[in-house]
């Protein structure tokens, strides 16, 4: 490695963003082929019902209809829409519940039918033209109420509608001996919210067939090779007959994690033979793609006086809705961060995963370690206050640290700085003064909070892991790299251009990344997980590391040197001892094409990468609110967040990863909410009742990179993507309690929760 | 009800389409000028990703019928970069890391046009109370509100104004 870093940690453009910015840029949607369809869905306006009778007569017959869809046209199969079961080591994680068109239906905006015509309005029409005929059946909403005896079956096979039960594996001790031996214990049991992803982008895909039967999907997918597999499993169709593209997509987030729209236009464009388009309006990406799980969490802590944590239990029900797709590893890893922050000798863990007739659960950035962060963190808060410790110190004196088990104890944790994450977040919230001075009386009273949290970088060891990237050396200098890295906004392909250009001596800008297209790259698992910076990077600075060596193999050829003599930098290789002497890498590599002389030979690397190493981020979240106790309104002042990054390879995106993590967490913490009424209808399908922040919302940020190069990361990174929402909405909670003395125990904290709390308490009632 | 014909004046091309009369200035723009560049998000006035000027005012072209616009200057991101050379408001959002998935960024682009024509030395108060109506999910805002106070100031010392 240069000493001195030429492109790695610079502030680079990213190669995507000036086709977004001049319009240019394609997604899913903006794709037109000869001939394309275009589909409509049939929603169930029922939260549960049989389909006694569908007549689709009258809509086949309209003109300009090529196909309608029911239940009888679907592969009588049973998959599943998440991607990530597929992976993990234990089989029994994975349920497969349901059919491209179920019946009956399980919640309120499942698909019943779909049509595909010649354009929106004939579609649309058509849809109006299906007659069915339902059975309304009895439903059932709360995970809660779900588990009941006699509460409706929303699948036969799982009976009191608990679809699995999970222990957590790596449980330690003896619980009961460790809070019996505790000077204070603490219990609360929290309830999270089934947040959206809402990416700016619904869902939306594209399939044709070909005429020898070969299928291409183009779909914004987070890890096209495994949803070709999954959706290969669905409709019976090998792999290679499977081409899946993914463009570029307007926002992940997880969402794209698991199928949406694929199943039901693969299916359309199998039975017309013709390219389909469908496109899920703002009310389908909100009532029919996933949500995060709703968990409700009893989290139990026990610590000695002088802040010892001795005890940790935790027994969660999963809301899993109307199907498993992805919530048994979501759970699994809600647990796994749960009871592997602190260093708790006493451990254990259990989880109920539950049916309701609600939209379906799935993979949302953090995947579960939001959910256990905002129980667990404050429970420790309330730890703190209750022993008469700052919550820092306790926070401090029992977190993981370097030379520990990481949450997976097979994993030693290779390095944490979360400690000083703590201090220089501290320092920058004015933790020590603004505590000692806030103003706790009168209407509007501030308050400080804090939280930590930690995230791994993939999912190693738990799931397959592995990758693969190529370069090559074209005769004018530049490289095409193929890595498995879809571009979601998070500006992957800027990082490995970056990873890479570094690695060969080469300018960032004379790389071309190709990804998401399963014909051209190689297998890879997906951007998922915080797993890309990490895991492809380190395929990538393999297989760049590689080419470098027969880069400066061919220019010693030429400058009749050793290669160990040479070098290579910003596009050009010389003599390590004489600088101003060499040649440049557009010469080396125009020799290793247009040789003739009998030695041509382009120059490539390539890298196979399998994870061997999982070397979490950490981060600690500061927040300042005021809360008005009139109007039970929450507002932001500032947020300080430090993260354990290892090294920025671009400091600019990782900045934008965690201020878009920020509002994300806060969205969730105070204004988002996913409302059923009584019939189980979603009635926020829209931004105006759905209310994601805006720029009004935006506290002042203070985002911290806390900068340790680690030896298992490509150039030192650790992870991102995920981090940076775990902490936002407990810290929001302890400033809360902080400015107030109420604890919220459920999400979201807005207006109402919070004057509920607020009149409890005046009322004499405990605060929490 | 029957197809009209409807001239549009997009990016300074005059075009003559023959459109349904209920068809959103989005649709015509989308599906029939080929402009993709003018995103759907939610249909219904709430996210600003179809954000357009016409005659120089933000519209939202996903809630306004094509025909309504006929024989007015309608720019769209796509006409925004004059002769191959960015605007300062794109070169900003580009150089300030304000774009992520990108899927918002073609309205927040244009709303931040419509509001530095106005408005050009806007306060960072004013700026975010503009872009209130344009959500995005992945950046927090924070870069594309430095994007936007950056472009003022080079457009106020006189950088080009592209079209
Ligand atoms: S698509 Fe027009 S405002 Fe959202
Ligand atoms: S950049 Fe993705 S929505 Fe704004």
């Amino acid at each position: 490695m240069a000493s001195e870093l030429a492109v790695v940690g610079k502030r680079l453009t990213r190669p995507d963003v000036a086709a977004k910015a001049t319009g240019s840029a394609l997604y899913t949607t903006d794709m037109t082929l000869p001939g394309m369809l275009t589909a409509a869905v049939l929603r169930s306006p029922h939260a549960h019902a049989r389909i006694v009778k569908i007549d689709t007569s009258r809509a086949a017959k309209l003109p300009g209809v090529m196909a309608v869809l029911t239940t009888r046209d679907v592969p009588d199969k049973l998959f599943n829409m998440g991607t990530s079961e597929l992976l993990i080591i234990k089989k029994e994680h994975l349920i497969a519940d349901q059919h491209v068109l179920n019946n009956p239906v399980r919640y309120a905006g499942e698909a019943v039918a779909a049509v595909a015509a010649v354009d929106e309005a004939t579609a649309q029409a058509a849809l109006e033209l299906i007659e069915v005929e339902y059975e309304v059946l009895p439903a059932v909403f709360d995970p809660l109420e779900a588990i009941k005896p006699g509460a409706p079956r929303v699948h036969d096979f799982a009976g009191n509608n608990i679809a699995q039960h999970l222990s957590h594996p790596y449980v330690s001790g003896d619980v009961e001996k460790g809070f019996r031996e505790s000077d204070a214990v603490i219990e609360g049991t929290f309830t999270t919210s089934k947040q959206k992803t809402a990416p700016l982008e619904p869902a939306s895909c594209v399939a044709s067939f070909d005429a020898n039967g070969r299928v291409t999907v183009w779909s914004p997918a987070q890890r096209p090779f495994l949803a070709r597999r999954r959706l290969g499993e669905a409709f019976d169709i090998p792999e290679g007959k499977i081409r899946w593209i993914t463009p570029l997509i307007g926002g992940g987030f997880g969402n794209g994690a698991s199928l949406r729209a694929e199943p039901i236009c693969v299916a359309l464009a199998q039975k017309t033979r013709r390219p389909v388009k469908l496109e899920y309006s703002r009310e389908e990406q909100f009532v029919a793609t996933e949500t995060r799980t709703r968990f409700v969490q009893m989290v139990k802590l026990g610590v000695k006086k002088d802040g010892t944590m001795i005890a940790l239990q935790t027994r969660v029900i999963a809301d899993a809705g109307a199907y498993f797709s992805a919530t048994g590893s979501i759970t699994g890893v809600n647990m796994a961060y749960l009871l592997g922050l602190y260093r708790v000798p006493n451990t254990a863990g259990q989880a109920d995963i539950v049916y309701t007739n609600t939209t379906p659960s799935g993979a949302v950035r953090g995947y579960g370690n939001p959910e256990g962060m905002f129980a667990l963190e404050q429970v420790v808060d309330m730890a703190a206050e209750k022993i008469g410790m700052d919550p820092m110190e306790l926070r401090l004196k029992n977190h993981r640290t370097t030379g520990e088990p990481s949450r997976s104890p097979s994993i030693t944790i290779e390095s944490c700085r979360l400690a000083e994450c703590m201090q220089l977040g501290a320092e920058k919230i004015g933790w020590k003064e603004k505590r000692a001075t806030r103003n706790k009386a009168g209407i509007k009273r501030r308050g400080l909070g804090m939280a930590v949290t930690t995230h791994n970088a993939g999912s190693f060891p738990r799931m397959l892991d592995y990758t693969n990237a190529t370069i090559k050396l074209n005769e004018d200098g530049s490289a095409n790299l193929t890595a498995g890295c879809c571009e979601l906004g998070q500006g992957i392909t800027g990082v490995v251009s970056q990873i890479a250009a570094e690695a060969l001596g080469m300018h960032a800008q004379d790389i071309v990344v190709y990804a998401g297209d399963t014909d051209v790259n190689e297998f890879d698992a997906g951007c998922v997980g915080s797993r890309a910076t990490y895991n492809i990077g380190n395929a990538v600075v393999r297989a760049a590391s590689e080419a470098k060596q027969k880069l400066l193999e061919r220019a010693a050829k030429m400058l009749e040197a050793e290669p160990g003599e040479l070098e290579a930098r910003e596009g050009r290789v010389f003599f390590k001892v004489a600088p101003d002497k060499g040649i440049t890498i557009a010469e080396v590599a125009k020799d290793a094409i247009y040789n003739f002389k009998g030695d041509a030979g382009q120059i490539s690397g390539h890298c196979s990468w399998e994870a061997k190493w999982n070397t979490p981020a950490f981060e600690a979240v500061f927040a300042e609110v005021e809360v008005d106790t009139e109007t039970g309104e929450v507002r932001v002042i500032k947020v300080a967040q430090a993260h354990d990054i290892g090294r920025a390879i671009n400091p600019l995106t990782v900045e934008g990863q965690l201020e878009g993590s920020i509002m994300q967490g806060m969205g969730w913490a105070l204004t988002e909410d996913f409302a059923v009424n009584s019939k189980g209808i979603l009635e926020s399908d829209n931004f105006t009742s759905y209310k994601i922040p805006s720029s009004m919302d935006i506290p002042e940020t203070e985002v911290l990179l806390v900068e340790y190069p680690i030896e298992s990361g490509p150039f030192g990174a650790k992870s991102v993507g995920e981090c940076g929402v775990n902490a936002i909405a407990p810290a929001i909670a302890n400033a809360i309690s902080d400015a107030t003395g109420i604890r919220l125990f459920e999400l979201p904290m807005n207006p109402e929760r919070v004057l509920h709390a607020l009149h409890r308490k005046e009322a004499g009632g405990l605060s929490y | 009800m029957s197809k009209q014909i409807v001239r549009l004046s997009v990016n300074g091309s005059n075009h003559e389409l023959l459109l349904e009369p209920q068809m959103t200035l989005l649709q015509a723009l989308r599906d029939e000028l080929g402009l993709t560049g003018t995103k759907y998000g939610c249909g219904v006035c709430e996210c600003g990703a179809c954000t357009v000027l016409v005659d120089g005012k933000p519209v939202l072209a996903c809630s306004i019928l094509a025909i309504s616009v006929r024989d007015k200057d309608i720019l769209t991101i796509e006409g925004l970069a004059g002769n191959g050379n960015l605007h300062p408001i794109q070169q900003a959002f580009i150089d300030y890391g304000a774009i992520q998935c990108g899927f918002c960024t073609p309205g927040m682009i244009l709303s931040s046009k419509a509001l530095l024509d106005e408005n050009p030395r806007p306060s960072r108060q004013e700026v975010k109370e503009w872009l209130a109506g344009n959500l995005c999910r992945c950046t927090g805002y924070v870069k594309i509100i430095e994007a936007v106070m950056a472009a003022s100031e080079t457009m106020v010392k006189g950088g080009s104004h592209g079209k």
